[in-house]
């Protein structure tokens, strides 16, 4: 399969005080056009700090990314702007939907940023609300739904514009059990259905029996990366090396 | 573009109390600078209108020599064919009449006493069809049917001639070629202008006397009376052409050219405004800044998300420049719906301000409602919150995306 996202050797420093956290620490991580990926750890693993260098914005301190071949450190702020605008789409841990628009101009949104018509961008925004199973809450403002419909809002704002990597940073957080779990399995249809490669990231141990590829972070290292096919297998994959491995990671 | 245009006014409305306030402040700035611009201009329409009356006229024409060389003689610079040129001036639209005029100096006696006069000669029923009419405090205006030559003189001028109305005068002068010549007169009136120094020369007498007086048939100048102040301009084009083919060369002067007392209080009420304007321009300016601001950090993780999902750093400038300009609209709005129904009140109140030194009749407090001064506060205004929002909005432009979404 072709790879869409290719990470050599990333690091990302932060300073603080008179020191250097290390966030990053020389990761190495190629991910395939259609996958279904989630980064697990702990908080402070670097889990955010991956999929913010992946999403293009934020920019590594040593190492690369590429992105559909694209070295995006090479890019400008105006190129990197407009090519999250057109290839990547993002759901937040705090949904992040512009409280002043109705769910639908909130989907309508990234459409809006690439200059569509507007009876284009209604037509989409409407097919994206269905495809999440929103369209009664259309004109519902997000402060009128609850959290699990803000975030299938937030999901169907961030594929409306059928990007080729939809990044989602602890999309379950503020989520109860069921709607998390439903909306694990919304994100794994769509990419099933639409063939959109997702990476998302999460610390909930239940979720990733849902996922078929884990990468595991602690300490800002990849410590491990498991592709299984069943949730069986991610049990077995909890379980085996690539639990030790976080574990023992973990503490040394 | 309008759904960006509707996202500035929905943002305007996000924190109504914060917005409530912002409109007040704005809205009271335009509003008090209605109500003080209308003010200003109600007085100085008034004195305009007092000045023109008061005999200055709207359009007065001149022998253009009297422009270039100070007279040698009396009337050495006058107008010869007067009749002429008021002839071909009274037959244009909108002058109401023409009103010749002679200055003129010399002594004046009363057989035990002589002083200094400045006089003027007019022709009475010109004058008083033009509504010129003096202020007289005793006794009646001028009148050329009576035998007697009538003169009004000014109070200050009767104290120091101890002469009432009915008195004899005699006035004397150097004629138009030279030599001294008097005329006796019969004091008709007393009268007093407002100003204690002209009050003790002044004498005004007819026309006629006055040219029998400096044994001339010229005169100074012709004061032009318009229907209308507005039409002056009009009536100017109009003239020029119209008096070019005299013998005399003749020069016109605007009444604006001629009003130096009215140019002087309108440029110091124009300066008082204009520091009005300067004061609630920076009022909203610094007020503003920090609500839009606040407003700004409030909205830091959501500013961060639309840089995430690529909206350009421009659009994000553009948007709170556009909420500073929405919120300024509606505030001169308001502003001037609240200045114009407080001017109309105050108008049908009739309030009247103490009379000023000199003055015995209070002034009259009136609004008047001036489209100019409506546009000009709110564009102020709207301008003031959009430099107001350029901080907050580069700020918001130059936030650090990852910085911006782990706000809380």
């Amino acid at each position: 399969m072709d790879s869409l996202v290719m990470a050599e050797r990333v690091s990302r420093s932060f300073p603080l005080d008179h020191s250097e956290v290390r966030a990053l620490n020389e990761v190495n991580l190629q991910v395939a056009t259609g996958e279904f990926l989630a980064i697990a750890g702990p908080s402070g693993s670097g889990k955010t700090t991956l999929l913010n260098l992946i999403g293009c914005i934020d920019s590594p301190t040593s190492g690369r990314i590429l992105l559909d071949g694209r070295d995006t450190s090479r890019l400008t702020r105006k190129q990197t702007a407009e090519l999250r605008r057109q290839r990547i789409g993002f759901v937040f841990q705090s949904f992040n939907l512009i409280p002043v628009f109705t769910a639908l101009e909130n989907v309508e949104y990234p459409l809006l940023l690439c200059e569509m018509s507007a009876k284009e961008r209604r037509k989409r925004a409407a097919e994206a609300l269905e495809c999440v199973g929103l369209s009664p809450r259309a004109a519902q403002r997000p402060d009128l739904l609850s959290g699990g419909e803000r975030q299938r809002v937030a999901v169907a704002r961030a594929i409306v514009h059928r990007p080729a990597l939809v990044l989602a940073d602890e999309p379950t957080a503020n989520l109860d059990t069921q709607n998390a779990t439903q909306l694990i399995d919304l994100m794994r249809e769509l990419n099933r259905n639409l063939g959109l490669t997702f990476i998302f990231s999460t610390h909930d141990q239940r979720l990733l029996e849902h996922t078929p590829r884990i990468v595991r972070l602690c300490d800002g290292r990849v410590v491990s990366d498991s592709t299984v096919g069943t949730p069986g297998d991610v049990q077995a994959a909890m379980k085996g090396d690539g639990h030790e491995q976080v574990l023992a990671a973990c503490l040394s | 573009m309008s759904k960006f245009l509707l996202l500035a006014f929905r943002n305007v409305f996000r924190n109504r109390r914060r917005t409530v306030m912002t409109l007040v402040m704005v809205a009271g700035g335009v509003a008090g600078l209605l109500l003080a611009g209308g003010y200003f201009r109600s007085m100085t329409d008034g004195l305009r209108e007092n000045t023109i009356r008061n005999g200055l006229g709207h359009i007065q024409i001149f022998n253009a020599e009297h422009f270039q060389r100070d007279e040698i003689r009396v009337l050495d610079t006058g107008i010869d064919d007067w009749r002429q040129a008021s002839t071909r001036v009274s037959s244009i639209a909108h002058v109401r009449g023409v009103a010749p005029r002679i200055e003129f100096y010399g002594m004046v006696s009363n057989g035990q006493k002589s002083s200094v006069y400045m006089g003027s000669a007019v022709d009475p029923n010109a004058e008083r069809s033009l509504g010129f009419t003096p202020n007289l405090i005793e006794g009646r205006d001028l009148d050329q049917s009576g035998e007697e030559v009538g003169a009004l003189i000014g109070k200050g001028l009767a104290r120091s001639m101890n002469a009432k109305v009915g008195d004899g005068l005699t006035l004397l002068a150097v004629t138009s070629d030279g030599a001294l010549n008097g005329i006796d007169v019969q004091v008709a009136g007393i009268v007093q202008t407002g100003a204690a120094e002209l009050d003790a020369r002044y004498m005004r007498i007819p026309l006629v006397s006055a040219q029998r007086l400096l044994q001339s048939n010229r005169v100074t100048n012709l004061v032009v009376g318009l229907d209308s102040t507005s039409n002056t301009d009009r009536v100017y084009r109009e003239l020029v052409p119209r008096l070019a083919g005299l013998p005399q060369r003749l020069e016109l002067r605007k009444w604006i050219d001629l009003a130096t007392y009215y140019k002087q209080v309108r440029n110091m009420f124009d300066g008082i405004f204009l520091f009005m304007g300067v004061i609630v321009f920076f009022m909203v300016l610094m007020s503003s800044v920090n609500t839009l601001l606040m407003s700004m950090f409030e909205r830091t993780r959501e500013i961060g998300s639309m840089l995430a999902m690529g909206t350009p750093h421009f659009w994000i400038v553009a948007m709170f420049m556009a909420e500073a300009g929405v919120l300024g609209l509606f505030g001169a709005v308001i502003g001037v719906l609240v200045g114009n129904l407080a001017g109309s009140l105050i108008n049908w109140l009739d309030f009247r301000l103490p009379p000023p030194p000199g003055f015995t009749v209070g002034i009259p407090f009136h609004v008047v409602h001036v489209p100019a001064i409506m546009i000009g506060a709110s564009l102020l205004v709207i301008v003031s919150l959009i430099l107001a929002s350029t901080l907050p909005a580069l700020r918001a432009s130059r936030l650090r995306i990852t910085e911006a979404l782990a706000h809380v």
